[in-house]
Formats: structure tokens, sequence, C-alpha cells
């Protein structure tokens, strides 16, 4: 009867041993999971989203404001320089289904006295390029018109997208540069991502 | 029955021995994922480390290209009118260009400390400007920070100032 109680403590102690070890190992396994989640769920730093939105509103405020230079020659019936978010994109609206425009400005990449909307595209896509272009990143250009009048919206210029950014990548926007227009209603768009 | 004590005695040895060494594995194997546990961990502090110096880099770029943005040296005004937002003065810019160089050590440098500070034009021209060239001797890391500007030149439009298109980049060092 002694003997079995012994024995009978033995198998607990032994019993009680091995839930420790089974306590440890799970303790070392949660510590592990931790550890995974805390990588895994790690933000984007807060100044990679910050300069990638400031970087994508001050791209399209700042070509909004451009205005075009002399050596582009553009024959225009207002004073001054014609402004890209202004006279011309107000002239691309107009005359976007007529093959002529008023303002005939030489496009910087072909030369050519071009319709206002094929400057506008030429210009922007050049912009772009000189700056998004050189640090390699991702965007998309889209100018399109609503028309007051209930139509469909059509595109003024056809989007300038360089290695794309789709909805469901991480992306930010400059946010809609309204433009208003005897037309209709021009929204600029650019998209910006890694 | 000596013998038969003998021989208990021995298989009792043995069993301990066996126990022994299975404690002794168990332990091994408990210090070995220890260990693993310690390696890891260190890593993982090595790695937090850096990426904390690397935000806190990011931090003073950000602070850095923000103050530059705003540089009643630079930024475009019209007497008490509100100042344009990404937008620089090109006659601002050719003037504090001198005065940034002349005054670096005794005033810029308490605001931008270790950076480079360059304007480029890319429309109409592709002129540059360097405000502020302090690298830090031996850095280790550098942040550049772009931002998209205008250039508002009053000089060069018809009755109008002439709009350019730019960058400014903003470097820091640590």
């Amino acid at each position: 009867m002694k003997l079995e109680r012994k024995e009978f403590g033995n198998l607990s102690v032994k019993g009680q041993m091995e839930v420790i070890g089974l306590v440890v190992i799970v303790i070392l396994i949660a510590l592990g999971m931790l550890f995974m989640a805390t990588f895994a769920l790690k933000s984007d730093p807060h100044k990679k989203i910050f300069t990638r939105k400031g970087l994508a509103y001050s791209t399209m405020s700042a070509l909004m404001k451009t205005t075009v230079s002399e050596k582009a020659a553009c024959y225009s019936l207002s004073q001054g320089s014609p402004k890209i978010g202004g006279d011309v994109i107000e002239d691309c609206a107009k005359y976007h289904d007529v093959d002529t425009s008023i303002y005939q400005c030489i496009g910087p990449f072909s030369g050519k006295a071009l319709h206002s909307c094929d400057f506008l595209a030429e210009m922007a896509a050049y912009s772009l390029d000189n700056t998004l272009g050189i640090w390699n990143k991702n965007y998309e250009f889209h100018s399109q018109l609503i028309p007051f009048q209930g139509e469909e919206p059509v595109n003024l210029i056809e989007p300038i997208v360089v290695g794309g950014c789709p909805k469901w990548k991480e992306r930010d926007s400059s946010g809609l540069f309204p433009i208003n227009t005897e037309a209709g209603l021009v929204e600029n768009t650019l998209y910006l991502c890694d | 029955m000596s013998k038969e004590r003998n021989m208990k005695h021995k298989k009792m040895t043995r069993k301990g021995q066996l126990q022994m060494t299975e404690t002794i594995a168990i332990l091994f194997i408990f210090f070995i994922l220890l260990l693993f546990g310690v390696i890891f961990y260190f890593r993982y502090q090595k790695i937090a480390f850096q990426e904390k110096q690397e935000e806190l880099l990011g931090t003073r770029a950000m602070e850095s290209t923000l103050k530059t943005l705003f540089m009643p040296e630079l930024i475009c005004s019209r007497g008490e009118a509100e100042p344009e937002d990404n937008c620089f003065d090109v006659l601002k810019l050719n003037a504090t260009q001198k005065i940034m160089a002349q005054y670096l050590d005794e005033y810029y440098f308490e605001i931008f400390s270790y950076a480079t500070i360059t304007v480029q034009e890319t429309y109409p021209g592709d002129k540059t400007w360097i405000l502020y060239d302090k690298p830090k001797p031996e850095f280790t890391r550098k942040e550049p920070t772009f931002f998209v500007i205008t250039l508002r030149d009053e000089l060069a439009g018809n009755n109008q100032p002439e709009y350019g298109f730019g960058y400014v980049a903003v470097t820091v060092y640590s």
C-alpha cells in the first residue's frame, strides 16, 4: 500500500514536470508569434505616407500653375503666357472634338505646333517624366471633362500611365483639381504609388 | 539473496543513468532553444534600432523640407496677401543663394543642420540653385526628399509673371 502511494506520487511529479514543459513550449511559441505579429502589422512609416501624398499634391498644384513659355510660341488672344491649369485646359475642353484649337503651342517633345489637348498631354508627360519619372515613381495622370448637360464624362487626354497605380495598390491621390470651363467641369487627378 | 539485490541495484542504477541522460538532453534542447531566442531577440533589437534611426532621419528630412517650402526668403509673396504654396520666387532664389552661402554657419546651420538643399528648374529652362550645402563629414546615411514646385519669374513674363516648373531636393545626413 505504501509502495503504491510512493509510485503514484512519483507518477504525479513526472506528470507535473511534463505539464511545465508543455507550458514552456506554449510560452515560447506564443512569444515567437508575438514577434511575427509585430513584424507583420508594422505600418508604413509616417514620413513615406506624408511625402507621397504631399508630393502628389505639390506636383499637381505646380503643373496647374505653370505657364507656357514664350519659346512654345502659343498664339493666343489673351495677354501674357497661357496657364496650363487655366487657358490651355479650358481651350482643350472647348475644342476637344474639333481639329483646331485657339492655342497652338509647340510641344516640348514633338517640337511642333499642337492642338491644345495634344499640347496638354505632351506638357503633362514632359513635366511628370522630369520629376516623378527620374525618381522612379509609378504614377497615373487623368484629365476628365464632365459636361454640364449630364452626358457621360470624357477623357480630355489619354491617361498618362507610368508603372500604373491600380485601385488595389497602395496609392495616394493629389485630390481632384477641378477647373470650371464653358464646356463643363474638368477634373484633373494624379495618382502616385511606389 | 545478495546476487538478487546486486542485480536489482544494477538495474536501478541503469534506470537512473538513463533518466539523467534524458534530463541532460532535455536541458540541452531547452538551452539551444533559449539561445535561438536570445539571438533572434538581439537581431530584432538591432534591426529595430536601425529602423528607429532611419525614422528619425526621415522625420528630420520631412521637417527640413517643410522649413524650406515655407521659408520667407523663398516663398512667392505679394505684399500682405497670402503667400502662394509650393511656389518659389526666382528673384528671391537668386538673392537667397548668396545670402545662405554667406551666413551658412552663423545662422542657417541651426535651422538645417547637416543637409543639402537644391532647387532644380525643369521647365522652361534647366537652371540649378544650390541654396545650402553642408554634408556631414563621413556620413553613414542620407535621406533625400523631393517636392515639386513652381518657379515664379517676375521678369520673364509679358505684363504677367511667368511660372516655371521644377523641384526642390532636400537631403539630410546622419
